[in-house]
């Protein structure tokens, strides 16, 4: 009998829960580390790009090690973040076609956000990954060396395209947790995702802002 | 003087060999308070009558009528065609099987997701049939009905970005519905690992995506979204206590 199956068995499968959990705990980790690194490196704001509160902020988080311990941790959880949420991702062309026909056809804007953050995705793993890999094999950070490199002109492309796509799959990504995990319902939705939209933009023009001040204002070592 | 509408159809016969999938177009003069019902039966009875679909109530009761409207899942009976542009596209609802134009067999479909999701209330209680019904909370009563008032439509699972990418197994939001619904019921003896055994998996709960199509399709209104919340929740944090009593045993 079907009722039986599920009382007869021991223990269940619980693999799937774990994962997803995972899932979810890597990405509000991530979203909270870059909306702090955000705020972070708007800091050579602060002083009209003269550089000293981030230098400071930048000689704190080496001191104490958070540098070069957490920035290989962070990069890590990307890794990892990635691969337990490409377990959702439609690698098969035929579940790629579906999902495509049925988003275009469809249209219809929650959906097409999910579209937005699996694109964003592969698209972060790759320059968030440079990235780093450039900011930390060449410690310590200052204002300078950052500026030296955007003045530079191809790093200021670079951040110009990676800036918007990690603003948007982390709004993005946190909405989607909210809903998916209960927090964002009914009643709340427009009100939340009219903020989370705010906020991504909010973070977008920080950034724009940012990229701003060290291409003109700072002094490039 | 209404308008001339335009309707592009979906048209195949799986029954037939020799048949290809194709769109018909058909012109009907808009009429007041036009449903899309109301169209089809129209050109059903005065342009094709091989036209296939399916209707019974007209009411948006018996949830016979669902079909992609212009991209978009829902019930024939209660689309107005005045709410619709000059040009109306009809397609079978994806995910379900065919069964000739824009019917489809929900039936198969829906009885196997009852089953999947053991849809009834199980107690070791026998029934008594001449004994008073058991009573319930007036407020918890009207929750359990707001879940019940699926119509089994199939509108849910049509919208849904996950059932579309993978058609076989993906239980979808009407199956996460009535599980909630019997999680409410206190005459329900499962226990959380009871109901995890049946949503708790990739092709249950931890598989749905999040993207709310159902939420936003549902011709009946209920808050899917908050079924689906609440159980990813329940389901997902059980676990993690169960797993720190596993790793920290004692109390």
């Amino acid at each position: 009998m079907m009722a039986d199956q599920t009382i007869a068995r021991v223990e269940p499968v619980r693999t799937e829960a774990y994962l997803d959990f995972l899932q979810m705990l890597t990405g509000v980790g991530l979203v909270a580390f870059m909306w702090c690194h955000m705020i972070l490196v708007a800091s050579v704001n602060l002083d009209l790009g003269g550089g000293r509160v981030m230098n400071l902020i930048a000689y704190f988080f080496e001191a104490t090690y958070m540098a070069q311990l957490g920035g290989p941790l962070i990069a890590l959880t990307m890794v990892f973040h990635f691969v337990l949420a490409a377990r959702k991702l439609p690698f098969r062309a035929r579940e790629q076609k579906a999902m495509w026909r049925h988003t275009v056809n469809f249209n219809h804007t929650d959906t097409w956000l999910w579209i937005i953050q699996a694109v964003t995705a592969f698209i972060i793993l790759i320059m968030g990954c440079i990235h780093m890999w450039t900011v930390l094999t060449d410690l310590p950070i200052t204002a300078a060396k950052s500026a030296h490199r955007i003045q530079g002109g191809w790093w200021l492309l670079f951040y110009l395209f990676l800036l918007p796509m990690i603003e948007l799959h982390v709004g993005i990504g946190i909405y989607r947790i909210g809903v998916k995990w209960g927090y964002i319902k009914r009643a709340n939705r427009k009100v939340l995702h009219g903020f989370e939209n705010k906020l991504t933009v909010i973070m977008i023009g920080i950034g724009l802002v940012t990229l701003f001040t060290f291409f003109f204002l700072v002094k490039a070592m | 003087m209404g308008r001339t509408l335009k309707f592009n159809i979906f048209r195949f016969n799986p029954e037939d060999t020799a048949a290809v999938p194709r769109m018909d177009t058909f012109y009907l003069e808009e009429t007041d308070a036009m449903t899309l019902y109301i169209a089809l039966n129209r050109i059903r009875e005065e342009q094709d009558p091989a036209l296939m679909f399916d209707f019974m109530c007209r009411a948006g009761i018996c949830g016979s009528c669902a079909m992609m409207i212009n991209g978009k899942p829902d019930l024939a009976c209660h689309t107005k065609t005045k709410k619709l542009p000059s040009e109306i596209t009809l397609m079978p609802m994806p995910v379900f099987k065919l069964i000739g134009d824009l019917s489809v067999d929900t039936g198969t479909w829906f009885r196997g997701m009852n089953e999947k999701v053991q849809s009834w209330v199980h107690t070791r209680k026998t029934f008594e049939p001449h004994a008073p019904e058991e009573r319930m909370d007036n407020a918890l009563a009207d929750e359990i009905y707001e879940l019940e008032r699926c119509i089994e439509c199939g509108c849910c699972v049509a919208a849904c970005g996950k059932a579309n990418m993978l058609p076989e197994g993906f239980m979808g939001a009407t199956a996460f519905n009535r599980v909630a619904r019997f999680m409410m019921d206190p005459r329900d003896e499962r226990t959380n690992d009871q109901y995890f055994e049946v949503v708790g998996n990739e092709d249950g709960i931890f598989g749905c995506l999040g993207l709310l199509g159902c939420e936003d399709m549902c011709p009946k209104k209920i808050p899917l979204q908050d079924q689906l919340g609440v159980l990813r929740r329940k389901m997902g944090f059980s676990q993690v206590k169960h797993l720190f009593k596993a790793v920290m045993p004692g109390k």
